[in-house]
């Protein structure tokens, strides 16, 4: 009897879209289902993190093969500490942007299937945190896209068409590289099963498989997950799309849709091609796994990021353009550590470097949100959210301008908030990196990281001064915030204080995160890829 | 053109409906058949009209006036597709309550029937009837508002 529990965060969300289109008729019950939806799978993604990780006899994971058939022929589905922890992240995002939702998209725009999509895009990131199988992972990426593709397109104004198309075409061709990627691993190794992969990457003599094409086909993949995550130089999508998309699902593609790249590249990278060693060395990196080949790339990737996200939010006019290029610059900050776990020898700065990268994806799921989601309060309030209309906010919505000043902060690292632990480990990682092996690159990944926080600092201070402080410009003075609205920035507010204060747990769910991506022995057991052979 | 859509139809969709009951033994299956019975559906709407199913097959009454989106025919498909995918996952989650994984299948072999002496009856059908209405729904909702443009 396999454990139904591991499947169940998919299976809520399957039924809550079936259950939504059947109820277009009556919107006020869809609103209803669209928000009963989230919290059932918010509870959902809790009783997995807890049966399976976090609760004192749990097994720490668990497989499940879908339609009963054995792995590697079946599609196998499996929770390790890094998948609860990246649910535990979707749930937390997906529950808030469900409530904003019904109070901030207007209600014709909300019957056009818009919970039905919204609840498809968290189907998409469930199906990829969940899914052991490359090819599966291909399927829920694109699950994921087709509805962040009606999205980006939502309002249907010339600006929304022309970003949608955009991110059409550059998603198109990243997926086909995807495909490529899958589709020539399968030739390579003869198989689908990320478990599979990894034993016979590890042992290649064994099952008769020639190793050296993997680092180009898993750099082909590396492309595809860079464009999800957004990082340099496939940013150029990223502020256009948050721009056009509605403001909720724009706190979804922030905190959630991002992270889902991230994650594929810790997996495949980690866990998949961890044990594999490539025959030559490849020109200019030092050792010869796909891991080696990685961390510069991603390092050079990451520390890009920062950089160009952080000078290019501290020219803007909007909030959210600013917080667009901002995201950019973050999920650099998140990059880097991966990086910094993939050039360090397996050990503990390794688990380290991941463990920061966790933590500071956990800490930018909420405040990112909360930021975005803060700016659709003061959109349906002023109407509007150019710094240049906007001044005096302090005053007249004190609570709403509190939650915003806490995002911000976290988002600059002020302790005892959540950003100052992401921050702090990152800089930790790239501190312990540069003491154990001096030399020109960890000088040059510390000194982007401090430049990067440097700019942090600049543009949350140029929103915050331009818009919550000084004169009250008229539209501010009409304003009327929606109380219901700012209680639900509340609650992440209160959030983002929480784990800040009550770290501990939290920071050992991310190291248990961590080992679980590094666990590759663990993981192929857990799966038993050997078609019930010798199980 | 009418002519060959007379002849065709019928052929089209019984093919398709033979291509659905076969599929989870043999080549077939939900989503070939719903292709087929929408190529079926297209060859009678490029031959009559894309009212004729209304008005001449339904014997309705067709209001020119109004929107795509209100045509009956177009409501009709996306009901089937939501019926469809609503079959889809319940026949999914119909496994869970056998204790058996999710998507798990399952077959009976009826015997001693006239004319076909054993039947074999397979759970599959039913994921793959929602396919098949999936399938159908969707393709004839984008045909029609698209044909209409």
């Amino acid at each position: 009897m396999t454990d139904q529990l591991v499947a169940a965060p998919m299976l809520v969300v399957l039924t809550t879209i079936v259950a939504l289109l059947g109820l277009r008729r009556w919107p006020r019950v869809q609103r209803s289902a669209s928000v009963g939806g989230g919290l059932a799978y918010a509870l959902a993604v809790g009783a997995v993190a807890w049966s399976v990780v976090l609760a004192p006899d749990a097994p720490g994971a668990a497989a499940y093969q879908v339609g009963g058939w054995v792995a590697p022929f079946g599609v196998t589905l499996v929770v390790d500490a890094l998948s609860a922890f990246m649910l535990a992240i979707a749930a937390a995002v997906g529950l808030s942007a469900a409530v904003f939702s019904v109070l901030y998209v207007d209600r014709a725009n909300q019957r056009v299937f818009y919970h039905v999509l919204f609840h498809c895009l968290l189907l998409g990131v469930t199906g990829a945190f969940l899914t052991g199988d490359l090819f599966n992972l291909f399927v829920w990426f694109e699950v994921m896209l087709l509805a962040s593709y009606v999205f980006v397109a939502f309002y249907g104004g010339p600006e929304h068409t022309a970003a949608g198309f955009r991110y059409l075409v550059l998603n198109v061709v990243g997926s086909a590289l995807l495909l490529l990627s899958v589709g020539g691993l399968y030739a390579v190794t003869g198989t689908l099963n990320m478990a599979d992969v990894s034993r016979r990457m590890a042992a290649p003599g064994a099952y008769g498989v020639d190793p050296a094409p993997a680092v180009g086909l898993a750099a082909l993949a590396l492309v595809t997950f860079g464009l999800k995550a957004g990082l340099v130089p496939f940013q150029f999508w990223v502020p256009g799309a948050y721009r056009s998309a509605p403001l909720p699902v724009t706190a979804m593609l922030a905190g959630v849709t991002k992270k889902v790249g991230m994650y594929a590249i810790v997996r495949v990278y980690f866990t998949v091609f961890g044990g594999a060693t490539v025959g030559p060395s490849i020109a200019g990196v030092a050792g010869s796994s796909p891991l080696s080949f990685l961390a510069p790339v991603l390092l050079a990737m990451g520390i890009a990021s920062i950089l160009v996200g952080g000078v290019g939010a501290v020219v803007r006019d909007t909030i959210e353009e600013t917080l667009a290029y901002s995201s950019v610059a973050q999920i650099g900050f998140v990059a880097v550590p991966v990086g910094l776990a993939a050039a360090a020898p397996p050990g503990s700065l390794r688990r380290l470097g991941l463990a920061a990268a966790l933590v500071y994806a956990l800490h930018h799921a909420l405040a990112k949100p909360l930021l975005f989601l803060a700016t659709a309060a003061i959109r349906s309030a002023t109407g509007t959210n150019r710094l240049a209309d906007l001044g005096g906010l302090g005053g007249r919505a004190p609570v709403l301008s509190a939650c915003f000043f806490l995002a911000s902060l976290s988002l600059v690292g002020i302790p005892p908030l959540t950003g100052f632990f992401g921050k702090f480990l990152v800089f930790d990682a790239a501190a312990r990196r540069f003491a154990t092996a001096p030399g020109p690159l960890g000088a040059i990944v510390l000194i982007a990281l401090l430049a990067g926080a440097v700019l942090t600092i600049l543009y949350t201070t140029r929103i915050w001064t331009a818009s919550f402080w000084g004169e009250r410009t008229p539209a501010v003075e009409d304003a009327g915030v929606d109380p219901r609205q700012t209680a639900v920035l509340a609650a992440l507010a209160l959030a983002i204080v929480g784990v800040g204060i009550w770290f501990d747990p939290v920071f050992e769910f991310a190291g248990a995160a961590a080992d679980a991506a590094l666990d590759r022995e663990g993981y192929v057991d857990l799966v038993a890829p050997t078609g019930g052979e010798d199980a | 053109m009418k002519t060959t859509a007379r002849i065709m139809v019928p052929i089209i969709l019984v093919l398709a409906i033979s291509l659905l009951l076969q599929g989870h033994n043999l080549p077939g299956g939900g989503f070939i058949a719903g292709v087929l019975t929408t190529v079926a559906f297209a060859l009678v709407y490029v031959a009559y009209g894309l009212d004729y199913l209304d008005a001449g097959v339904l014997g309705r009454d067709v209001e020119p006036g109004r929107g795509i989106f209100e045509h009956r025919s177009v409501t009709a498909f996306r009901r089937t597709f939501i019926l469809g995918l609503a079959i889809a996952v319940a026949s999914g989650l119909g496994a869970l309550a056998f204790d058996e994984p999710f998507l798990s299948q399952t077959f009976v072999i009826v015997e001693s029937i006239p004319i076909y002496h054993e039947i074999e009856v397979a759970s599959a059908l039913a994921f793959d009837l929602g396919v098949y209405c999936v399938v159908v729904g969707v393709l004839l909702t984008i045909l029609s508002v698209v044909g209409a443009e």
